[in-house]
């Protein structure tokens, strides 16, 4: 119990962090997501010890932890896209599956050679 | 209103479910990012709920994407020599994955013969979602599809990364999160973090770097 009021009152600091983000992004009419601001902004508080880690380390794992979660809600929307799945579904799949692979081979193995002439890192 | 807040309980219960399934029996179709949306479209379909009722509720999770974005800044912070110690590793695989990216979907979209709106579309598609339907707004896509391709490729990207992984025989923790983090951006930073804190730390910042850099190619190409 005690663990979960914990966690429900630092994910609502990053909730309000999110909100002030936003909003400061608009007033000041940048281009970047409040979130990827925000996310700037809370390293350099903690960089500045003006933040403690443990203040809010156990949201930030609980928040990290369930990610996925947030992502369904959006993916549900290809219901909206009925008539353009129909039609070019099998392609757009295609396009995503080879593509993605594309990516990860080249970056993959561009990070993994250079770690190879530095020594590796593993945990 | 009621359907909204029936869509937001259903979505928790379902994921639990395919969370605790997924342990069980762990093959690719109970995975929670797949299984989850898979069955709600089904039961939308079925019960012929419009999508916008349905996210009545939804949004209030998806909303949760951006606190969750900023707890980035924990692990960043916490392995923070690390990147720092490898930025320059990270920034020319990012940068050259993220290239691959844009071209790959281009090349292979016109393969394909897709639509040309769905072409401008797909482009921002490996980066995290605000930004890349910012840049398909600007490139002449169509954000809200965007949005959905993005979420497909983070969806079929966390499903593929650890095959192409093992297949490649990639075995540093920084060459992986780069890999999953540049490709398929939170999603893959999630599946990344359930390899190892320096993976899931590494993709983080991968995912960023990705989405900046391409938010900045496009407004040079744009306004050129």
């Amino acid at each position: 119990m005690k663990r979960l009021i914990i966690i429900a009152g630092q994910v609502a600091f990053f909730i309000l962090m999110s909100v002030l983000m936003n909003l400061l992004v608009s007033a000041l009419g940048w281009k970047i997501p409040g979130s990827i601001l925000g996310m700037f902004v809370v390293f350099f508080l903690l960089q500045a010890k003006i933040l403690r880690l443990e203040w809010i380390e156990t949201g930030a794992a609980w928040l990290l932890a369930e990610l996925l979660l947030f992502f369904i809600p959006p993916s549900v929307g290809i219901v909206s896209y009925q008539s353009l799945m129909l039609h070019e579904g099998l392609q757009i799949v295609l396009i995503i599956v080879i593509g993605t692979a594309f990516v990860m081979v080249c970056s993959g193995l561009i990070a993994q050679s250079i770690s190879k002439r530095k020594g590796h890192t593993r945990s | 209103m009621m359907t909204g807040l029936i869509g937001f309980l259903l979505t928790i219960v379902i994921y639990l479910t395919a969370k605790r399934l997924y342990r069980y029996r762990p093959i690719m179709l109970f995975s929670p990012i797949l299984f989850t949306p898979l069955l709600l479209v089904v039961l939308l379909l079925c019960a012929q709920i419009p999508y916008a009722d349905y996210n009545e509720g939804g949004k209030w999770l998806a909303y949760m994407l951006q606190p969750a974005t900023i707890a980035f800044a924990v692990p960043l912070y916490k392995h923070y020599p690390l990147l720092k110690k490898h930025a320059a590793q990270i920034m020319i695989s990012v940068v050259s994955g993220s290239a691959v990216a844009v071209i790959s979907s281009a090349v292979l979209a016109l393969l394909l013969h897709t639509d040309q709106q769905v072409l401008y579309s797909l482009l921002p598609r490996s980066i995290t979602t605000p930004i890349a339907m910012n840049v398909s707004q600007m490139i002449g896509g169509v954000p809200s599809i965007t949005a959905v391709l993005v979420l497909m490729t983070g969806v079929l990207g966390s499903i593929i990364g650890p095959y192409i992984i093992a297949y490649l025989r990639i075995s540093d923790d920084i060459a992986r999160g780069v890999l999953l983090g540049t490709s398929a951006h939170g999603a893959g930073t999630s599946k990344a973090f359930e390899i190892s804190p320096i993976s899931g730390t590494v993709s983080s910042i991968s995912m960023i770097v990705a989405a900046l850099v391409t938010q900045l190619v496009a407004t040079i190409v744009m306004s050129s």
